[in-house]
C-alpha cells in the first residue's frame, strides 16, 4: 500500500516525463508528430502490396459495418501491434536508458517505464484518431464502439506495461534480454493474426485435427497468444462494428491486470537493487 | 547541538566484484548456481551523527567511499548492514543537470528536474524567478540546454536543487566547474542555509574551501571512518597523514 500511495505521489512526475518524451521526440523536425504515423502507413503500404495484391490474402468483409478495404482491416490490427512492441521495446530499455539518472537521483524508478507507455500511448492515440477518420470516410458508423475502443486500449496498454516492467529489471541484469526480444517480437507478429485473417489458421486447424490423439487443436493453441485476442476484439469493434465476444474481452482484461500485477510487483522488489546493478 | 540531522548507524555496503562483465545470460548460466564474485566492502561499519544546523564535511582520499555514503544518504544505494535515520527532508546532489533533457529549453527542463526533484508544479512556478536568478542564465532560459556551456549547466542544475528547499542537502564535489563568481554565490548559499538551521553533507577535495565552510568533518579511508567530529583537527588529521605518506 505505501508502494501504491508512492507511485501515485510521483505521479507529477509520471507526467512530466512523458511530457519530456513526447516534446523532446519530434523536437526539430519538420512534419513534427506526422512522422508517427510515417512507420505504421509505410508498413500498411508493403503489407497491402504483398499480402494483398502478390499473396491474395482476403479477410472477410466487416460484419455488419460491410467494409471491405484490405489496408484498413490491416490498421485496425496492425496500430495495436505496433503500440504494444513500441511499449515493450522502449519500456525494456527506459531504466538503461537513463542510467545516468537512476544512478544520481532518488525516485519512484518505475516512472521510467510508465512514462514510456505514456509517451507511445500518444502516439497511439493520435494514430488511432486518424484511423477513426479513415473508418467514416469509409463509411464504418464507429461511434457506438469508441468507449469500447478506449477500454480496450487502456486493457492493451496495461498488458504491454506488465511486460516492459518485467523486462526493464532483466534487462539491467541480462542486456541480452533486449536481443532476444526483439526476435522474440518479430515472431509474435507473425503468429498473431494482423496480416493475415484467423480464418487461414482455422483451415488449418480443421485439416489437422486433434493433436496427438487429443482434442486440443492447432487453433486452440494458437489462441493462447493474448495478443490473438487483442487484436479480435480490436477488429470486432473498428472494422465489424459490433459487440466484441465477451469471452475475448474479457480474456484480455485478465491478461492485462495479470501482467500489470505481475510486472509491478517484480519491478517493485528489485527496484532497491537497479542502481547498482547498472 | 543536542539534534540530529542524520544519523548513520554502523553502515556497511558491500559491492560485488566480477571478474567478467557479467551482464550476459551465457556467463550466468555458464557459472551455474556458484556465482564467480568477490565481495568488496565500499563501506565497512561507518558509524556517526550529523548535529542539525551544522555544515558537514567528508573527507578522505580518492575510492574511499565518500560518493558511495552519499548515495546511501540518497537512497539510491540500499546497505547490506546498518541503517540511516534522517530528521528531515533530505535532498541529493551528486550530479548537477543529471535528468536534462538536451533539446528541451532551459524553462521546459526546470520544470522537468524540479519534479524529478520532488517539487510540485505549484512550488516550482512559485520559485522560477528565484531560480533563474541565482542561475543566472536568464539570458539562455529559452535556449536548448545543449547550447549551455558546462558552467552554465552546473549552475542552473544547482540553482534547481537548492530551491527544493530541503532541510539537509547532500552534495557531491559538483560545485568544481562553476566560475568564481558563482563559487562564492553557493558559499553565501550555504551560509543562509547554516543559518535557517539547516544541515549540510558535502563532499570536497578542495580543503581550502572545507575548513571555511565545514564546522563539523568525518573522514573516511578505504571505507572505514577514521575520524569525526570538529572540522578543524579532523582535516588536520587527514592532512597529516598524507603529509606521513609522502615522507615514507
Ligand atoms: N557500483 C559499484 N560497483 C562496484 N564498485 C563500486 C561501485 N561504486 C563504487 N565502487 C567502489 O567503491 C569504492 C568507493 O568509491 P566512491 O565512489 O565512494 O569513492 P570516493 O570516495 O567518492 O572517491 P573520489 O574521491 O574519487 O570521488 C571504490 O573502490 C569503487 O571502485
Ligand atoms: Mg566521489
Amino acid at each position: 500500500m505505501r508502494y501504491l500511495k508512492e507511485v501515485l505521489d510521483s505521479r507529477e512526475l509520471l507526467a512530466n516525463l512523458t511530457l519530456r518524451e513526447i516534446r523532446g521526440q519530434y523536437k526539430r523536425t519538420i512534419f513534427g508528430q506526422l512522422w508517427s504515423l510515417a512507420n505504421p502507413l509505410a508498413s500498411m503500404l508493403v503489407y497491402t502490396i504483398v499480402f494483398r495484391f502478390i499473396l491474395r490474402v482476403s479477410p472477410p468483409a466487416g460484419d455488419p459495418s460491410g467494409l471491405d478495404i484490405f489496408a484498413v482491416w490491416l490498421l485496425c490490427g496492425l496500430l495495436p501491434w505496433t503500440f504494444f512492441a513500441t511499449v515493450v521495446t522502449q519500456g525494456m530499455g527506459s531504466v538503461i536508458a537513463n542510467a545516468g539518472l537512476v544512478q544520481k537521483v532518488y525516485f519512484p524508478r518505475i516512472v521510467l517505464p510508465l512514462s514510456k507507455v505514456g509517451s507511445v500511448g500518444y502516439n497511439w492515440l493520435f494514430e488511432m484518431g486518424v484511423l477513426v477518420v479513415v473508418l467514416v470516410l469509409c463509411g464504418a458508423f464507429v461511434w457506438p464502439w469508441l468507449l469500447l475502443t478506449v477500454v480496450a486500449m487502456f486493457l492493451l496498454a496495461l498488458f504491454a506495461g506488465g511486460l516492459a516492467l518485467m523486462l526493464a529489471v532483466a534487462n539491467v541484469h541480462f542486456r541480452d534480454t533486449q536481443y532476444f526480444v526483439s526476435i522474440v517480437l518479430q515472431i509474435w507478429m507473425y503468429l498473431t493474426p494482423i496480416i493475415y485473417p484467423i480464418s487461414l489458421v482455422e483451415d488449418q486447424s480443421v485439416a489437422y485435427g486433434g493433436l496427438f490423439g487429443t482434442s486440443i487443436t492447432l487453433l486452440d493453441i494458437y489462441r493462447l497468444n493474448p495478443l490473438e485476442r487483442f487484436v479480435a476484439v480490436f477488429r470486432q469493434l473498428l472494422y465489424d462494428n459490433r459487440w466484441p465476444d465477451p469471452t475475448d474481452l474479457l480474456l484480455c482484461a485478465i491478461w492485462a491486470l495479470g501482467a500489470f500485477v505481475i510486472g509491478i510487483a517484480v519491478f517493485r522488489r528489485n527496484e532497491k537493487k537497479l542502481a547498482e546493478a547498472l | 547541538m543536542s539534534e540530529i540531522a542524520v544519523r548513520v548507524d554502523h553502515v556497511s555496503k558491500k559491492f560485488r566484484l566480477y571478474h567478467e562483465r557479467n551482464q550476459s545470460l551465457k556467463s550466468a548460466i555458464m557459472r551455474g548456481r556458484r556465482s564467480v564474485h568477490e565481495d568488496f566492502w565500499a563501506l565497512k561499519d561507518v558509524n556517526f551523527e550529523v548535529p542539525t544546523g551544522s555544515t558537514f564535511g567528508l573527507i578522505g582520499s580518492n575510492g574511499s567511499g565518500k560518493s558511495t555514503l552519499l548515495k546511501c544518504l540518497a537512497k539510491i544505494y540500499y546497505p547490506e548492514k546498518g541503517s540511516i535515520s534522517y530528521n528531515g527532508k533530505i535532498a541529493a546532489l551528486l550530479e548537477v543537470g543529471s535528468g536534462f533533457h538536451p533539446e528541451l529549453s532551459g524553462r521546459e527542463n526546470i520544470f522537468l528536474n524540479g519534479s524529478i526533484l520532488g517539487m510540485t508544479k505549484k512550488e516550482v512556478t512559485r520559485k522560477f524567478d528565484e531560480i533563474v536568478d541565482f542561475s543566472g542564465v536568464e539570458q539562455f532560459i529559452d535556449q536548448p540546454v545543449k547550447n549551455y556551456s558546462s558552467g552554465m549547466y552546473v549552475r542552473l542544475g544547482f540553482s534547481i536543487a537548492i530551491n527544493v528547499n530541503p532541510d539537509i542537502l547532500v552534495v557531491d564535489e559538483v560545485l568544481a566547474v562553476g566560475d568564481a563568481e558563482f563559487q562564492e554565490k553557493c558559499s553565501q548559499k550555504f551560509v543562509d542555509f547554516k543559518k535557517d538551521g539547516k544541515t549540510v553533507i558535502l563532499v570536497s577535495h578542495a580543503m581550502a574551501a572545507v575548513r571555511e565552510m565545514c564546522d563539523h568533518a568525518a573522514w573516511l579511508s578505504h571505507g572505514e571512518l577514521v575520524a569525526v567530529g570538529e572540522a578543524e583537527p579532523t582535516i588536520q588529521a587527514y592532512l597529516n597523514s598524507l603529509n606521513q605518506g609522502e615522507g615514507l
